[in-house]
Order: C-alpha cells, then structure tokens, then sequence
C-alpha cells in the first residue's frame, strides 16, 4: 500500500465558547488547518471527508458530518461521521489513512468537533456517561470519573501508585498547557492544589480530571502521489494502530492497564517499524490523571506498574527524555470529546513542523499520538515521523 | 382451631440501620409528639417497603433453611407499597425466586393488614409437606413533618415462614414439635370514621387529633378483638400490640388483660418508631425469637378494626423458633439527615434525563438483577454475568450458557467513592438524599467456584470504608426510577452487616 502524509492540522481554541456553534467551530478548525498546509490547499482538491464527534447535547446528531463539511463548503463530496466516543476523530484520522493508502483518495479531510459547555450541570452530566456500558456499569451510579476512579483504585493496589503521582500528571501537563495559546484551562497549578483538590470520585480530586470543553480540530491527509505539491518537508503517517475491547470495565481482563491501547500500539509500532523507545514526543489520553499513568504502561514506556515512578522522575516533561502532552494534553489544553483525537494530531503537526513555540521539542523526528474511548472500549495510535530533525 | 392450620416454621425481621432520636426531633420542634417512641428507623434513600420486605423475608427464609423455590404461597402487607397500583408480589417473588405458579396476595390500606396477612395464610395453607407460605409485613408510613404521625413514624418489616408441621425435621430431632401454632384468633371492627387515614393521592397519613375518640377507637377494637380469644391472660409471655407511638399499646394494657411488661416484651415501637402494618408482625418475630411460649398479637386498623391472634410456640425451655432478626441500630442520623433521606429536602430528580434503560430491556435483565443468574460458558467454563453474547473470557460467541445461580457473595476488585457532583444525573436525587455511595466492581462466586464481575452500590456502610479483598454480599435496593417505574436490583454490603 502507498504511504499517506499528514500534510496539515490545527485546532480552534479549546474552551468554552457560547457564541460558537459545532459548524462554526469546525469552519474555524478547517480554516486553520487549510492555512497550515505549507503550500497552500485548495478545498477544491480535497476527496473526501471524515468527522468524528458524539454529537453532546444530542444538537445533530444525524448526518453531523454532512452538516459540518458543507457548512463550510465542501460541497458534494462523500462525509462520514465516526463516532467512538473520545476516540472519535482519532479513529477519523485513521479512516482519512486508511482511504489514501487504498488508493480512493488522494487527499482527505479528517476533524473532530464537539459542544460540551452550554448545557445545564444534569444535562451535561447525562452525556458524560453515555459512552459507559449503560445497562450495568452506569446504573451502579457511575460516568467515567467513577470508573476511572476504580482502575486507579486497582492499580494503586496492585503496584503501589500514588495519589501524589496522580497529581505529577496534573502539574505537569498543566505547565505544558500553559505554554499553549489553545489551552482551556492554560495556567500552572502546584502539586498542593491538585493534592488537595476536592474529591470527584475518589481516590481522583478535581485536579486528576479533564474539563468538559467546546472545540474543533482538522487533519488533512495526503497520498505520497499528491504530497510534494502540499510541502517539501513531508511527514509520514508511519504507522497507525486500533483495537476494540468490551466497553465495560467490568467485562475486561485487567482493571490496571487497557488492552485495546497495548494492541494500537503494538499495531503501530510493527507497521512504523519502530520500538516505544525510538518515540521522541507522544500525546496521550489523559482524560484522567490515572490515564497518562495507564497509557505509559500499555505503549511501552515503561514497564506495568512504574507509570507512577515514570512521571515522578520528570523524564516525560518538556525538557524530559520523552516529553508526553506537551499540548497540556486533555487535561490543561482541554476535552472536546469528538475533536480530542484530531486536537492531538494537531499537536504532532505543530511539533514536527517546528512550530510548537515555547513547547517546542527539540531534534523530534517521530511522535506519536494516542485515543482512548471511554474507559477502554476504543482506541487508536498513529505514529508520524520526518527525515529531517526539526530545527527549535 | 383445627390441626390443619400451618404453623409459623420460622421469623425473620429487618429495620433499616439508621434512627433519628427523640431528642433531636425535640431540638429541631422544640417538642417531640410521639410519646414513647426513643429513636425510629430511617430507611435510606433507596429503600422503600419492598426491599424491606425483601430483607425480612430472605432472613426468614434463610433462618428456616429453605429457598424461595419452597413457597408456594406468597402475602405482602403494607400501608405504603412503593405503587399505589401494581401488584408488587411479583416482584417481591421474582427477587426471592418464589416459583411462577404460586399465589400471590398484596394487602394494604390498613395497618391492619400484617395480621390480616398471616390470617389469610392461616386459611389458605397448609400447601403440603415440601411447600410452604411466606407472609410479608413491611412498612414505612410517613406524615406531614409537623405531625405527631410523623414524629412517630419508623420503618421495619417481618416475615414469616409458614408450613404444615411448622419445621418437622428440627423437631423430630428435639424429639418435640417445633413452630409455633396460631391457637385461636378474633376479629372486631366498628366504624371510627377519621381515626388515622391517608388520602388518595397523599404519601401522609393523619389523625384528627381528637384523642379521646381516637383511643376509644384503639381500645374498644382491640379489646373486642380479644374477648373472641379463649385464653389465660396469666400465660402469655408478650404481647404485641398495634403501636402507633409508644404510649398507646400500654393504655390499651387494662383492655386485653395483660401487664405493662408482658406488652413491652412484644414491643419495637421504642426503637423502630410506629411501622404501621409491620407493627404487630415485629412484635409477634421479637417474641418468638426471643423464645417466649404464649404471644397476644393484637392489632389495629383504623376505621375502625382489630385483629387479635394468640400464637405458641412449640418450642420449650425458651429456645425460640428458628429466626434471623436485623433491627439493630446502626447509625445515628441528625433531623436534618432524616428529613433529605426522605426527601423532603430534594427537590427531585433533574430535568437533565438519565440514562434510558427501556422497561422491556430492564425486565430482560431480571433474571440477574433480581435473581443472580449467571451463565458457564460451554467451551472455556468462566461464568458470565450477564450470561449474553460472547463469553467475557474466551471470547466465543455462545449459544447457550449453562445457567447457575451466583451465591450473592463475592470480593471488591476495586472500589471508588462518588462524591457530590461526581453521579449520573438518575442518581443525583439519590445522592442529595444520602451523600456519597460507594461503587464497586465485584467479583460475585459460582455455586461450584469460578466468579463473574459486576459493578455495583455498596450500601450499608459509611461511604469508603469497602477495599480491595473485603467480603461483600448482595441486597436488594432501589436502582432508580425513570418515566415512574423504580427499577430494583441488587447491591452489595459487607458481609454480615445490614
């Protein structure tokens, strides 16, 4: 199969925004990502479209897709909305791969696009859970806090990670969120605030979880035929990886780590032909504290059970060995649940393109990208790579 | 009185754990109304008279060694059935696996209706050797909160295992007949219009506050119920007498011929409040269970009538009837924590919606929320529960599970705390009403081993204070109640707590 490119990306802000409707938050993102194409795109040269959201608040959630890419003009040309909870526009980006590698695109457009923050406290309290398994796990009075709060519980049982390391993870991305423009909640925070934070499901506080955000976020994906007239520094989709496994926690193998994310990324690593260890940047799930510790574990970057160290010792920090999240991740940059996956590709294009800013990671040639839906039912891992070190 | 009736085979009784006292109503009102009663039962958020019912009934079960499979003849009695229509022996005997052929009867709209309960099962039985009745009693009435109604009203239920020899097997042993016999029972009833009454529609009861009528009602029925009752006074051991307060059992003490003591050795009212149609059947379980030989059971309805039955037990030497009784108290809520658990504080579920369970789905899953059925998956053998679909640990896809039965006790994997704010939206009443719960996923045992994972509420301890490895087991509790059906199902304590 012929190799696919990610030629462009870029979100909105990320945050709450009343003015702002699905459609003009998904114009604002495919703009921005249309103008980061280093050559320039014309829409007209787009094939196809892929646009991931839940549909929050239920606003459209019928033919979504449609609604967004002709809202901005691309008329005419087959959408496809994907939903797979939080992992739905990650799992955009790998159908736009999946329909330039076999050949029936040449360039395709894949977003995500979610509305989260104009609902009432209940209302939005209602859509957090839908992505539970419903009959069982949400009816034992929990969304995703809850459930999350179990693996945490289990996995400081199992291997004796800490609250403490919990709020490593929140210190952290939180100073990586700061130096981030798009950033929702973009200031620091001391590792007393997340501490002492007030409990959401416990042992997780305020601080160990991610905002309800409004935002967009567009990739656009291009055939190894058509990439030199988008850009002459390209960057490869080398490998991209997805798995499924049952989508109530109860129903799984393991409570301490996610199958589903150990299988993308096993998946991504063959294709790219890489180990985790080759990986120089990564954006990870971190809707919850316990998350970026799980994630660590399940791609590889350390062994199960040493996440809470990994964190601790500083070695995924910006200026760290494998910096992880420097967009703030999902828990400063923020959530918008249908564009989180396309947010993080964002994050790889601005980093592999040099143009991270304050954030910047220097001589990064491959990062990777990593999407969770809910608490493990769905996931997705790309990894994108370049010839040539990036210039900070 | 003929050899024929069945006999009371064993007991069992629950009251809810928590109790508001006496004092605290007098510090919220400045005053107290119901005289006599020291603390009364609070029954949390998501119990109602059902899932009490429920907890008196699988004791009363358990204690007489047989299964819901055993009954063949179901009665459940309460003045405050969570529906004012539907008739909720089904689900009572779905929830204790009472077989689909047996029958079924709900009384209600008196608190008379618990004595009424076991009378109807006195005629209806016995049901042959290897069948059995199980009468329910269970209520928690309520009143205005400036009621004297309400300062009295507690929450409790009894049950009773009903057969033909009253449980042969332990007697033969003993070498003595066990149960206890109902050796004579007396009606009376006269009309006393406005005497305690709740209006359709209305969750409150009240009285008229015309004390004089009212007693006169309360001690004229009664004692009219009692002259039917060729007995000696001189041998009963305890009576139990309709309370509904603490005070009015024992000026009703000259009318039935016993003393004080005798009335305060069948009494619940103290600790438990005035629990209404289950008021007279706790006292009759307290009393057995604590092996007294001759028990005055007389009870009151308003309206007014009376029921009066004269029950001995079999047993002697003060053994008692076999019974598993849960009245202890267990914890001390302020007025404030008692009027939220009842809702009087909240003002309801939000409009935000919940998650949407239809009716027909909730009913398919039953079997397992009602009933802990779980599936073996025919190839590798793991138990699955629910049983459906692929099987969680080879991943076939299975045809049919071999159904087993979960034996309802298993060991938390993990557990977390909801705090305020932290719950889906169908369960933020809840929440206001109780505070935090527990969640958990628990690993529920085979009958044979093996085990099925399930998360669940963890009810009966302080919020927390479940871990990894601890020892649970499951109970029935409202789960939530959407477009106005409550949907029940079980959740999970520590074992041996309640």
């Amino acid at each position: 199969m012929r190799d696919a490119y990610l030629v462009g990306a870029a979100q909105t802000d990320f945050g709450s925004f009343p003015d702002e409707s699905y459609r003009s938050l998904f114009r604002t993102a495919f703009e921005a990502a249309r103008d980061s194409v280093p050559a320039g795109l014309d829409p007209e040269e787009i094939d196809e479209a892929v646009v991931g959201t839940l549909g929050v608040g239920g606003r459209q959630l019928g033919l979504s897709g449609p609604a967004a890419t002709e809202h901005v003009g691309l008329h005419g040309i087959p959408t496809t909305r994907v939903e797979n909870a939080c992992a739905a526009s990650g799992y955009a980006v790998r159908q736009a791969v999946q329909a330039v590698k076999s050949g029936m695109a040449d360039v395709v457009l894949a977003g995500g696009v979610e509305i989260m923050t104009d609902m009432s406290g209940d209302a939005t309290k209602y859509w957090l859970g839908v992505s539970g398994e419903t009959e069982w796990e949400r009816l034992s009075g929990t969304t995703f806090a809850g459930v999350y709060a179990q693996m945490a519980d289990a996995h400081m049982a199992e291997y004796g990670t800490t609250s403490e390391q919990m709020s490593h993870v929140a210190v952290k991305n939180h100073r990586n969120g700061a130096k981030n423009p798009h950033a929702q909640l973009g200031f620091e925070c001391s590792l007393d605030d997340a501490e002492n934070a007030q409990t959401v499901a416990d042992p997780l506080t305020l601080y160990h979880c991610c905002p309800t955000t409004d935002g967009a976020a567009c990739a656009v994906i291009a055939s190894e035929e058509v990439v030199s007239e988008y850009t002459d520094d390209p960057i490869r989709v080398a490998g991209v990886g997805a798995a499924s496994d049952a989508v109530g926690l109860f129903q799984r193998d393991s409570y301490t780590g996610i199958e589903a994310s150990q299988r993308a990324g096993e998946t991504a690593y063959q294709r790219a032909g890489i180990t985790p260890d080759e990986v120089d940047f990564a954006e990870v799930h971190d809707c919850f504290s316990i998350a970026e510790i799980l994630a660590y574990e399940d791609l590889g970057f350390c062994e199960p059970g040493e996440g809470g160290e990994l964190v601790e010792s500083g070695k995924t920090a910006l200026d760290g060995d494998l910096p992880v999240n420097t967009s703030g991740g999902l828990k400063s940059k923020g959530h918008p649940i249908g564009a989180t996956g396309a947010g993080q590709v964002a994050e790889a294009f601005k980093q592999l393109s040099g143009e991270a800013g304050d954030r910047q990671v220097e001589g990064a040639t491959r990062g990777l990208t990593h999407n969770v839906g809910g608490s493990g039912g769905g996931a997705v891992v790309h990894v994108f790579e370049k010839e040539r070190e990036v210039e900070a | 009185m003929t050899d024929e009736n069945p006999k009371i085979e064993a007991v069992g009784a629950y009251a809810p754990r928590f109790r508001v006292s006496a004092e605290e109503f007098r510090q919220a009102w400045g005053q107290f109304h119901a005289a006599g009663v020291n603390s009364k039962a609070v029954p949390d958020a998501d119990e109602d008279a059902l899932t009490m019912g429920y907890e008196a009934a699988r004791r009363a079960l358990d204690a007489a060694d047989l299964a819901g499979a055993d009954v063949s003849f179901l009665i459940y009695a309460s003045t405050t059935p969570p529906l004012a229509e539907e008739d909720l022996s089904a689900r009572l005997g779905g929830m204790l696996s009472v077989p689909d052929d047996a029958t079924r009867h709900v009384l209600t709209g008196s608190t008379r209706a618990g004595t009424r309960a076991l009378d109807a099962a006195l005629s209806a039985g016995p049901w042959g050797e290897d069948a059995v009745g199980l009468v329910v009693a269970a209520d928690c009435p309520r009143g205005e909160p400036d009621s004297s109604e309400d300062h009295a009203a507690g929450a409790g239920a009894a049950a009773f295992v009903l057969s033909e020899s009253g449980g042969d097997a332990a007697g033969d042993a003993a070498g003595n007949a066990s149960g206890a016999e109902i050796a004579a029972r007396g009606e009376y009833a006269e009309e006393y219009p406005g005497t305690r009454f709740r209006r359709s529609g209305s969750e409150a009861v009240e009285g008229l506050g015309a004390t004089g009528y009212e007693r006169q009602a309360f001690t004229e029925t009664l004692a009219g119920a009692v002259e039917r009752l060729d007995f000696d006074p001189e041998a009963v051991d305890a009576a139990a007498v309709q309370a509904p307060n603490g005070k009015l059992p024992y000026r009703a003490a000259g009318a039935l011929g016993v003393g004080t003591e005798t009335i305060q050795a069948g009494a619940t009212v103290h600790d438990l409040g005035d629990t209404g149609a289950a008021s007279v059947p706790l006292g009759i379980a307290k009393a057995l269970a604590e092996g007294a030989e001759t028990v005055l059971a007389a009870s009151f309805g308003s309206g007014a009538g009376a029921d009066a039955l004269l029950v001995e037990s079999a047993g002697e030497g003060g053994e008692g009837i076999p019974a598993s009784l849960a009245l202890d108290d267990g914890e001390e809520v302020s007025y404030a924590e008692y009027l939220r658990k009842r809702g009087e504080l909240t003002s309801g579920p939000p409009d935000g919606g919940g998650a949407y369970v239809s009716v027909p789905s909730w009913k398919r899953t039953l079997d397992q929320r009602h009933r802990l059925l779980a599936g073996k998956c025919p190839d590798c053998g793991s138990l699955n529960f629910p049983p459906e679909g692929a099987c969680n640990a080879c991943k076939s896809l299975v045809d049919d599970y071999e159904t087993v039965e979960l034996t309802g006790e298993g060991t938390v994997e993990a557990a977390t705390v909801i705090s305020q704010g932290g719950a889906p939206p169908e369960f933020a009443e809840q929440q206001a009403q109780s505070g935090d719960f527990g969640v958990a996923v628990v690993a529920l045992e085979g009958p044979d081993g093996g085990e099925a994972s399930i998360p669940a509420q963890v009810v009966g301890v302080e919020a927390g204070s479940v871990e990894i490895g601890d020892r649970v087991e499951t109970t029935m509790r409202r789960i939530y109640t959407q477009e106005g059906v409550t949907r029940y199902g079980f959740k999970i304590r520590p074992q041996g707590t309640k």
